[in-house]
């Protein structure tokens, strides 16, 4: 047997003892108006709200009360046994503070039809926040240590790459020497070798050092000064262009270093990186040239950065591949995976130092017919007195 | 007086507050307060010469602990999206939510800001990306609530779109 309903008087009394604003709807004008005395809270946020059958002042008063009752006509046009609740909001009252309210439309046949509730949501809303913010920030955490995973992986892939270069031009330059009988170019192949197996060392070096200076980092220290820095384009690529030389000489591409080298060009990066981004950009264009063509490097200084080009006469990137070049994955389509990290890397490195980066196809000197590739960074100038 | 109501929308720890606030009461304040359900702020301006009330909606992020209203975009006159320029993965999200907002409320004016550019050395979304963006028809401004830059501008171009025309 069904409980007998609810007088509406126990009820009010049970809600105005639990702090709810209570208004019932008028059948005769629609208005919203209290059926008891109401809370000081609600009175102190629309003054209107002072006595018993005081109209709430929706469209003056709240733009969010005024949005969640139409929604509430439906619900009580249906007549059902369902609630609608607005989820949380905040209100400002005429003074300037701020109240957490909660508001609840429901329909009670014995308590005068279309009712809705008000709740000051106050501890419940703080708990409720306070569960909130730590979620998101865990989100936030686990979002960043995804991102430090993706870096560290790229690095990994720069890092073995460099290696395999390294190894590279030692098994290039031993498998030149079976062939060469000239004792002097035996002498500079030998010497080739041992420079790349200086570089694998000073690798391995760097990436002690690298991991040296998180530790030190995860210990409240801070990273060692070697990694902020500036150095000379030209000494740099000079270096690099001689650790690849062999590689060239193998594939018989030509290689034009400006002649006479042009003057020093100082900019504001940490040497490695200059190095790392150079090697990849000539690797790049070494792979693209066809055998027998050319590849050039050239620099140039302008007012606050410089500018440095390689250029190669390798078969000319498709649009939608130029478009993306420097995007991870960019050319995972296409199977070059190793490219896609080299450029990758590269444009992270440049950009961590306000730099930009890009791709141009290179045009015949008529301008008419693309014939090449032209890779190039902008970095700005170092001060004059940044040292290594 | 012309009046407006617009909407900001985004998933969490985007900047919507804090856009909010720099445009409202020009203040920043660098920890991350979530916000929890809607909270309204209003502000006058004058676009074109003409005054105009802005009624801004500022709603919690869209998420796994939280999903957008659409009740609650009922009456816009524009929508504000927003991404944070150092987490590529809030940029898809909004365009996920906007699907959304299009197949319940229509076609509005609408903008994109891409916050956080302060940070701009450690943006993901990429200027391809802005570009196809912009190509596919958004509006995108790049905006720093810390900074201020690109906020009155983000308002003023969503208050140009919703002037009524002068009859």
């Amino acid at each position: 047997m069904p409980a007998p309903p609810l007088s509406p008087s126990p009820a009010v009394a049970v809600l105005e003892a639990l702090g709810y604003g209570l208004f019932v709807r008028d059948a005769a004008d629609g208005q919203l108006r209290t059926i008891s005395q109401p809370p000081a809270w609600l009175a102190q946020l629309w003054p209107a709200l002072d006595a018993p059958g005081s109209v709430l002042p929706v469209a003056d008063a709240s733009p969010f009360l005024e949005n969640f009752l139409l929604d509430a006509a439906a619900c009580w046009a249906a007549a059902g046994e369902q609630r609608l609740s607005s989820g949380p909001w905040v209100e400002r009252d005429p003074q300037g503070g701020e109240s957490e309210l909660e508001a609840t439309a429901l329909t009670l046949p014995n308590a005068g039809g279309a009712v809705l509730l008000i709740q000051r949501l106050g501890e419940e809303f703080t708990d409720r926040k306070s569960v909130l913010q730590k979620s998101r920030e865990n989100v936030l955490i686990n979002q960043r240590l995804n991102t430090e995973l993706q870096k560290k992986d790229i690095l990994l892939h720069c890092i073995a790459e460099d290696m395999s270069a390294a190894l590279g031009n030692v098994i290039t330059s031993l498998r030149l020497i079976e062939l060469e009988q000239e004792p002097a170019k035996i002498r500079r192949l030998l010497d080739l070798a041992a420079l790349a197996t200086q570089e694998q060392q000073s690798l391995v070096a760097h990436v002690l050092d690298a991991f040296a200076d998180e530790i030190r980092c995860l210990y409240g220290g801070s990273a060692s000064d070697s990694r902020r820095s500036a150095c000379d384009v030209a000494t740099v690529a000079q270096e690099t262009v001689a650790a690849l030389e062999a590689r060239f000489r193998e594939k018989r591409v030509r290689f034009n270093f400006p002649t006479p080298t042009p003057a020093s060009a100082r900019v504001a990066i940490n040497r490695e990186h200059l190095e790392r981004i150079l090697t990849n950009l000539l690797e790049n264009a070494l792979d693209a040239a066809r055998v027998g063509g050319g590849v050039a490097l050239r620099w140039k200084v302008e007012t606050d950065t410089v500018l440095v080009e390689i250029e190669d006469s390798g078969r000319v990137l498709p649009p939608e591949t130029s478009e993306r070049l420097f995007s991870r994955f960019a050319l995972a389509s296409s199977g070059a995976a190793n490219a896609e990290t080299r450029l990758h890397f590269c444009r992270i490195a440049v950009e961590n130092c306000h730099g930009e980066i890009g791709y141009e196809p290179r045009a015949d000197e008529a301008g008419g017919v693309y014939t090449g590739n032209i890779f190039w960074f902008r970095l700005p100038k170092s001060p004059a007195l940044v040292s290594r | 007086m012309i009046q407006k109501k617009v909407c900001l929308i985004g998933t969490s720890a985007v900047g919507k507050t804090s856009l909010i606030a720099r445009f409202v009461s020009s203040i920043f304040q660098d920890k991350y307060l979530t916000t929890v359900g809607v909270k309204i702020d209003k502000k006058n301006v004058v676009v074109e010469g003409r005054e105009m009330t802005l009624v801004i909606w500022d709603l919690a992020g869209d998420d796994d602990f939280q999903r957008l209203n659409l009740s609650y975009l009922r009456g816009s006159g524009g929508l504000l999206f927003v991404a944070d320029g150092t987490r590529q993965i809030t940029l898809d999200q909004v365009l996920e939510i906007q699907s959304r907002v299009v197949g319940a409320v229509g076609s509005l004016p609408c903008l994109l800001a891409l916050n956080k550019a302060d940070l701009k050395a450690c943006w993901e979304i990429a200027d391809e990306k802005i570009t196809d963006l912009r190509a596919a028809g958004w509006r995108v401004l790049s905006t720093s609530a810390k900074l201020g830059t690109g906020v009155e501008e983000a308002f003023g171009e969503l208050g140009r779109l919703m002037l009524p025309p002068i009859t």
